[in-house]
């Protein structure tokens, strides 16, 4: 056992003071950071809502799961409110081959004084269990609904773990912490964005005490988010006025593209992600159009790129070679 | 004729795009074109403003845009509700308040929308242009509509007004300047508080129509004929207000001469005792149908079209990743108990594992419906051959299909009509004919056994007179039967519903609208996709989704793939 797994949050922070939220809460953790705590990320603006949920997660030991469309920032939501805390946080992507084995521990032939011999070798789980440590499960509805019961008796907020292979009873540690994070509620793949997903087991997802939801955010907080994240685009000085009309209009195209996958018009949309790509490229290819091109237009059915051009129209009054305006290719 | 057909298809591109435009604006899926005007569902979306309408005319893409964001713009910044308490009752104010509210809808547009801006701005000055160089300035009560509508538009949205008529604006602006002036501040002033904007806007409109009539009497003293005809205004500002007017902005517009004023009385059917479902195939000698069958096979080869590859693009376009069984013999996944046996017998191999194997599944049902009322006999030969291969690829891509089609089973009424006669010609006997419905392939029959029975759309007397409506509710019934997910129906037609003994004694428009709301109602339940496809002719009066072929274009894959274009729109 390392030293981190006796330790125990000591300090009380307040949330208004570290993550720049409206809110009184004052919450515990650690003082010192290890290995395992994520960098913390000084531009990074926290979601009210989601954040007091995984607060919630933190401080008062809740099993929270959150669900949004992908390129909304879920998994690094957590991370930066598990590196504000100092608290060691572990991602586990899953996928449908992630099997019993792998998340348990499995008997491994090791070296062990020159001799092969055959030892059980902890999973992820029960290590991450006797230690604080926050453990994210990325993508938890890729995960196969069987493999998933694994953690049916973690979601208890006691639950003690039972490593069968071994006889053993592991006690979570006081610090441990789970969240998960998932494109879907556990019901499938209804429109048709997420192939892959699993239908869940609706008595596990009952287990999860909190289910916070991070979609699209509001305009002027996607407009901050990416100019904090991209300070230059084009002008080529940090938070010029002119990089912000222009980060401006491209939110505006993804608000577009994202109303356009709502009604139906679209089969692809633009996520806060696509958007600071789109600007990241920008600052590498000095054209707003191209960037366009090779950061979301490319990934739409050539189908819908007239559609598209016309958005990009409305918000930036160029054409592209797409739309009807220009002479065919 | 050919001419108008691509330039009607034209304008459906754009159109297709400016809805698209809109509804990314607006959010709202229910918002598309149908006859040239926003509807929502079915119900048409009025137009405050000559401007925020495409003329009948227009092909260029700048105007549709430009009227697609003005409609945008209003929807989202404008309260209808709310308008509607505003509107004044006479027609001159009304048509100022309607457009000045349109005005400031544009006003509202965000900064950083800077296309959009623009396509706004050059939308309202192509407009005056034109409402310019059609006369609208020549009479003096169109000279002050067109300088209000000036003024008060670069007011509110602060752009400066048209250069060309700038100069012709200066004395009948110095003429309205000092009785509009504290409103004019006032409207710029509440832009962004509908009410308040209100207000002013009424009160304009109120002067304008004071003044117009001062100058219809002043005409009268002179003794000349009045110069006002606010309907030949209207008419030179190219918008049918008239329209909006007469039907309180409620009903669909048809197209036609029909006002939702008279509700036309319930479908109904006189007489159901000679209507017909006949398989096709037995309306002709197999000879017959041999000889029609070869023809349409010289016609389908000379057309060189790609089957295979037609087939694997509607594959993509239908199918999606489905598990199907399992992929045995792999080297990762699940253990495979068949192989342990293996294991034991030759430690040394690996392959023990199976997975899930995924294949593409078209879970679809698409049934063709064919309008074979006389008109159609000129293209039946190229859609047939369109039919016949859409049918052998569709198969080829595991998709199950229908062809049906409709005609009458007889000219003029036929029996339903003798005995209307006889029962001594009651009042409104509804449809009066012998509907006669055609299966010429049913879903669970295979393309290569209906061969014979596809080429009997070559034959000549099928073709009759049309019922719609009652046509599209068969082929509805018979999709809802199919077990697959996704149900799409084609009705392939090149004009109205045509029925000349039930228009003879009913009202004219008693067929079109039962096709109407047969087709409402089933795009209402969404269990499937009607789509209109129209033989050189705009459909979307009666069809929410609808597209023109184009039955001249050259032999190859091309119409092909403009029939594929109607698959893809989800919507």
């Amino acid at each position: 056992m390392t030293t981190t797994s006796l330790q125990q949050p000591e300090r009380m922070v307040a949330v208004r003071d570290v993550f720049g939220i409206d809110s009184d809460l004052r919450v515990p953790a650690f003082a010192e950071s290890d290995e395992h705590v994520p960098e913390i990320d000084p531009v990074y603006r926290f979601n009210h809502d989601v954040t007091l949920a995984l607060l919630a997660g933190f401080a008062r030991n809740r099993r929270v799961l959150l669900q949004g469309l992908h390129g909304t920032g879920k998994s690094t939501h957590i991370e930066q409110v598990a590196a504000r805390l100092n608290w060691p946080c572990v991602r586990v992507n899953l996928d449908a081959h992630i099997s019993r084995l792998d998340l348990v521990g499995k008997d491994a032939v090791v070296l062990s004084e020159g001799k092969q011999v055959t030892r059980f070798q902890e999973g992820i789980v029960p290590w991450a269990l006797q230690r604080p440590m926050a453990l994210v499960f990325d993508e938890y509805d890729a995960g196969r609904p069987d493999v998933m019961f694994v953690i049916q008796r973690l979601l208890e907020r006691d639950g003690k773990f039972t490593l069968m292979d071994q006889s053993r009873v592991i006690t979570p540690h006081p610090g441990f912490r789970l969240f998960a994070t998932a494109n879907t509620v556990g019901l499938g793949n209804l429109n048709g964005l997420y192939h892959g997903v699993q239908r869940l087991n609706h008595a596990q997802i009952d287990r999860w005490n909190i289910v916070a939801t991070l979609n699209y955010l509001p305009r002027a907080e996607e407009i901050a988010i990416v100019q904090a994240r991209v300070p230059v685009v084009l002008s080529g000085s940090p938070n010029d006025p002119a990089d912000r009309k222009l980060i401006e209009a491209m939110v505006s195209v993804a608000e577009m593209t994202r109303k356009g996958f709502a009604v139906g018009d679209l089969s692809t949309l633009m996520s806060p992600r696509t958007v600071m790509t789109w600007a990241e490229n920008c600052e590498i290819f000095h054209d707003v159009a191209l960037a366009f091109r090779l950061s979301y237009l490319n990934k739409c059915d050539e189908a819908e790129r007239a559609t598209v051009a016309e958005y990009f129209q409305r918000c930036f009054d160029l054409e592209l070679a797409e739309s009807a305006a220009s002479p065919p290719l | 004729m050919e001419e108008q057909a691509a330039r009607a298809r034209h304008q459906q591109e754009l159109e297709e795009l400016a809805a698209a435009a809109i509804r990314g604006l607006v959010g709202d899926a229910r918002l598309h074109y149908r006859a040239r005007r926003l509807h929502q569902a079915s119900r048409a979306l009025p137009v405050l403003a000559p401007h925020a309408q495409a003329d009948v005319d227009e092909t260029s893409l700048a105007a549709f845009r430009g009227a697609a964001d003005a409609m945008a713009m209003r929807l989202l910044h404008s309260d209808w509700a709310t308008h509607q308490r505003i509107r004044p009752d006479t027609p001159i104010a009304r048509l100022i308040v309607d457009l000045l509210e349109q005005v400031r809808a544009d006003a509202a547009a965000p900064e950083s929308f800077t296309g959009l801006r623009r396509n706004l701005k050059e939308r309202f000055e192509a407009w005056s242009t034109r409402a310019h160089n059609q006369g609208l300035t020549e009479s003096e009560s169109g000279m002050l509509l067109y300088t209000v509508a000036q003024i008060c538009w670069s007011r509110v949205t602060g752009e400066p007004v048209l250069e060309a008529t700038d100069g012709l604006l200066e004395i009948p602006r110095a003429l309205v300047a000092p009785r509009l002036g504290p409103h004019l501040a006032g409207l710029r002033r509440e832009r962004r508080n509908q009410a308040a904007y209100g207000v002013h806007a009424r009160a304009i409109g109120q002067i304008v129509e004071e003044m117009i009539e001062d100058y219809a009497a002043a005409h009268k003293e002179d003794g000349a004929k009045p110069e006002v005809d606010t309907n030949s205004i209207f008419f030179n500002m190219r918008f049918d207000f008239a329209l909006n007017q007469a039907e309180g902005f409620g009903a669909a517009d048809t197209g036609k001469e029909h006002r939702a004023g008279n509700e036309l009385p319930a479908y109904r059917v006189f007489t159901r005792a000679y209507d017909r479902e006949v398989a096709a195939a037995s309306l002709a000698r197999a000879s017959q149908l041999a000889q029609l069958r070869e023809q349409l096979d010289q016609r389908i080869a000379a057309q060189s079209v790609n089957v295979p590859r037609l087939a694997r693009e509607l594959k993509l376009l239908l199918a999606h990743p489905a598990t199907d069984g399992w992929d045995g013999a792999q080297e990762e996944g699940l253990i495979d108990g068949r192989t342990l046996s293996q294991l034991i017998s030759s430690p040394a191999e690996r392959r023990l594992f199976r997975t899930e194997h995924q294949a593409p599944k078209a879970d679809c049902v698409v049934t063709f419906l064919l309008d074979c009322s006389g008109s159609m006999q000129r293209h039946v030969e190229s859609l047939a051959m369109l039919i016949d291969v859409l049918a052998r690829a569709l198969e080829m891509a595991e998709v199950s299909t229908e062809i049906l089609g409709f005609t009458t089973g007889a000219w003029n009424g036929g029996r339903a009509l003798r005995d209307w006669k006889r029962a001594g010609r009651p009042a409104h006997p509804g449809r009066l004919n012998e509907a006669c419905h055609l299966i010429f392939k049913n879903a669970d029959t295979s393309w290569r056994r209906a061969r014979a029975s596809v080429a009997a759309l070559l034959k000549s007397d099928l073709f009759r007179e049309g019922i719609d409506g009652e046509a599209v509710e068969w082929a509805c019934a018979r999709l809802r039967a199919r077990t697959e997910a996704r149900r799409i129906l084609f009705v392939i037609s090149d004009g109205s519903p045509m029925d000349s003994a039930s228009y003879a004694v009913n009202d004219p428009q008693f067929l079109d609208q039962h096709l109407r709301e047969v087709v409402a109602r089933e795009e209402a339940q969404r269990e499937i996709e009607i789509h209109g496809v129209g033989v050189g002719l705009d459909l979307s009066p009666y069809y929410q989704r609808s597209q023109i072929l184009d039955l001249d274009a050259p032999p190859g894959n091309r119409v092909f793939h403009e029939w594929m274009r109607l698959l893809v729109r989800r919507r």
